[in-house]
């Protein structure tokens, strides 16, 4: 009997070639199916929150008195506050769909797949899931934008104001599935993809002392300018006040991430040498692998804790002066101000419970092999858990509890009186953060969920 | 003499799958002695040394351990307590070595003593003079990507004794090394057993076989040999009678 003839080879371009092979990556085994709803998942809460936070945001520009436009200038800051951890989240999901995806490249590669084809499926495939993510987070968005309407401004329920335009939806969708696939481009420039699997093209970052000094000198610019700040308003009136403070901010905040990863490894060295137990010897060994991503997974909580600082003790302050003889809506601004910072401060947090969240599970996924080997050892599956929920707590506590204290420094004489004249403001600001620790514990402790199945399975990782 | 391990009927189904990956398997291991597990693959050897180490619990049948609180039955333990028999009763060295990326070589074999209790001096303690014994003097702080294979199994070897298991199982211990690497790992494994440590080790590997006390050559889930002569032959397809 002959053998089958072979046709011979049709040189199409990459594009049409990724296009033929789209189908066939987008059907799953059983066993990756955690493993895709995982990044749609994230994409889905990206989105949902962006809508979340543009929807509440623009609610403030549909005022148009005399307030409106201290209204619109807080929204705008918020808005900004709150779209540095939403990079945070976003970066996540991108991380985690490129992460996912580095196995069957290197298939491809190894069936002699050129770079063009493995780059346009990368894009593809990275898009797609965004689209279906971004679809579903729309929905999402639907669901829980009500929610955001009960808060109340200037006495009133936001109410139905918090809904975007509808023509705005399918710009927010088209804009994450663009980011999802521009993001899996870069991602491919930092790996190497061959036949015998993808590798980094670089080591875990380290971080150097030499940082923790330049932060030391910004710090210390920064209380001098804050101290000095009559001096600058006698020379340039309040914008020169407000660049003054404006540039300490974004000063402080830059050393701050500068120095984090820095003083998180030395942190988590010496935990290493000192860890009596094994779950602590682990999340400090799991940091020291990578200050600079265990830093990076928190950091969105960075600005908002420094800026809740500010606004914790400039509310104590306010509401410490005499405003009887102030205007209503004057009398509103000074109380929404303070549920501004509150709900900034909330939702900071609940985006980078989502990042942390995210994150996790593709870590406990991406160390599946780790899970089930430590089982047949014996090791309680606790270990692994506490291991990971310390090591997530460290840098969180260290990003949060640095910010606040870079923030503590700069207004040094105020926090004291703020505390001891408005006791119950800086209470509520620290129940805030409080409920934030929580969150982010909680979200860290999810990824636990996943072991039982990996161990049930253990052929698929071993 | 009284067996350490003793298993009866051992049979184990795989959801999804027609037939037995272990059928009915009788099996005694005495202490103090070493036994190979061979066969091709397929042929449940690995399936066994998961049941025999309370790592996966069969369908039928019970695995009697002689634990150092006295006999136990492996397969009618819970989940939990089959956990800590791993933990404090039995030691592992597998073909990947099951060790710890983040962790040195010191704090991947100090661990083991630590999880039963131990504080953590006293357990790097132990673990050094283990790692000292298997000649890795001066790589106690080496994590796993900045060891050679050899030297990652030897790891996994302290670890195996650190906490005093009479029973080591090992799956395909020296699978991923050199020839030359290959025989020194062996060499350590059976001086445990001269110790009066007691082995089982599953291997393709008929040089490792033959230099084991005892082999056992599985076919489908089935027992086909079972003698203290190396069955090299038996392992690559030829019959052999019990």
């Amino acid at each position: 009997m002959s053998a089958p003839a072979v046709a011979a080879p049709r040189h199409a371009g990459a594009v049409a070639t990724a296009l033929h092979l789209a189908p066939l990556f987008a059907r799953r085994r059983d066993s990756d199916r955690l493993a895709t709803l995982l990044p749609v998942a994230s994409f889905m809460v990206v989105t949902a929150l962006l809508e979340l936070v543009a929807g509440g945001a623009q609610a403030f520009f549909r005022w148009d008195d005399d307030l409106a436009a201290t209204y619109q200038t807080l929204a705008v800051i918020a808005l900004v506050l709150l779209l540095v951890p939403l990079g945070t989240v976003g970066a996540s999901a991108a991380r985690l769909a490129a992460r996912r995806r580095d196995e069957r490249l290197a298939s491809l590669r190894l069936l002699g797949a050129t770079t063009g084809t493995v780059t346009a499926l990368t894009v593809l495939e990275a898009a797609a899931t965004a689209l279906v993510g971004a679809l579903a987070g729309t929905v999402l968005y639907g669901a829980t934008a009500p929610l955001l309407g009960l808060l109340h401004f200037r006495g009133e329920a936001l109410g139905g104001q918090v809904w975007l335009p509808w023509g705005w939806l399918p710009l927010v969708v088209l804009g994450v599935t663009l980011l999802a696939a521009v993001s899996a481009l870069a991602g491919l420039r930092a790996v190497v993809v061959t036949p015998l699997g993808v590798r980094t093209r670089q080591r875990a970052g380290t971080a150097h002392w030499v940082r923790a000094l330049v932060a030391a000198g910004v710090l210390a610019v920064g209380l001098l300018a804050v101290q000095s700040l009559s001096l600058f308003g006698q020379m340039g009136g309040v914008v020169a006040i407000v660049g003054v403070l404006a540039g300490v901010f974004g000063a402080v905040l830059l050393a701050v991430d500068a120095i984090g990863p820095w003083v998180l490894r030395l942190r988590a060295r010496r935990r290493a040498r000192t860890a009596r137990t094994v779950p602590r010897l682990l999340a400090a060994r799991m940091t020291l692998e990578d200050p600079k991503a265990a830093w990076r997974q928190v950091s969105g909580v960075a600005m908002t804790s420094f800026v809740g600082v500010f606004g914790a003790v400039g509310l104590a302050m306010a509401s410490y002066t005499d405003t009887a003889d102030m205007p209503a809506d004057e009398r509103w601004l000074m109380h929404d101000i303070s549920t501004g910072v509150l709900v900034t401060v909330a939702g900071s947090f609940l985006m980078v419970a989502c990042s942390v969240g995210i994150n996790q599970a593709a870590t406990t996924l991406d160390r599946a092999a780790v899970h089930v080997s430590l089982d047949r050892l014996g090791v309680p599956r606790t270990v692994m858990a506490e291991a990971t929920r310390r090591a997530v707590m460290s840098a969180l506590w260290l990003v949060s509890g640095g910010s606040a204290l870079c923030a503590v420094v700069l207004l040094l004489p105020l926090v004291g009186m703020a505390i001891f004249m408005q006791p119950v403001a800086v209470v509520t600001a620290a129940a805030v953060f409080a409920v934030g620790f929580g969150l982010v514990r909680g979200a860290a402790a999810l990824s636990t969920r996943l072991v039982p199945g990996i161990l049930a399975r253990p052929e698929r990782v071993l | 003499m009284t067996s350490l391990l003793s298993a009866r009927g051992l049979t184990m189904h795989y959801p999804g799958s027609t037939s037995p990956a272990l059928d009915s398997v009788d099996l005694d291991i005495v202490p103090g002695t070493s036994v190979a597990v061979m066969g091709a693959s397929g042929s449940g050897k690995t399936t066994l040394l998961h049941c025999l180490a309370g790592i996966l619990r069969p369908t039928t049948g019970s695995v009697m351990l002689q634990a150092g609180s006295g006999p136990v039955d492996v397969a009618a333990m819970d989940d939990a307590a089959r956990a800590r028999l791993r933990r404090e009763e039995l030691g592992f060295v597998f073909q990947q070595g099951l060790l710890l990326g983040e962790l040195t070589a010191l704090e991947n074999v100090a661990v083991a003593r630590m999880l039963a209790g131990v504080p953590r001096a006293q357990a790097e303690a132990e673990a050094q003079q283990w790692l000292a014994h298997l000649g890795l003097t001066g790589l106690e702080q080496r994590r796993l990507g900045e060891l050679s294979g050899g030297q990652a199994q030897r790891v996994a070897i302290a670890r195996a004794q650190v906490t005093g298991a009479r029973l080591i199982f090992a799956d395909e211990p020296t699978g991923a090394l050199d020839s030359a690497t290959s025989v020194e790992v062996l060499d350590l494994l059976l001086a445990a057993v001269a110790t009066g440590r007691t082995l089982v080790v599953v291997t393709h590997d008929a040089d490792v076989a033959r230099r084991c006390g005892r082999t056992v050559v599985l076919r489908d889930g089935h027992v086909v040999s079972d003698t203290a002569a190396p069955a090299a032959t038996a392992a690559t397809g030829t019959e052999t009678a019990r």
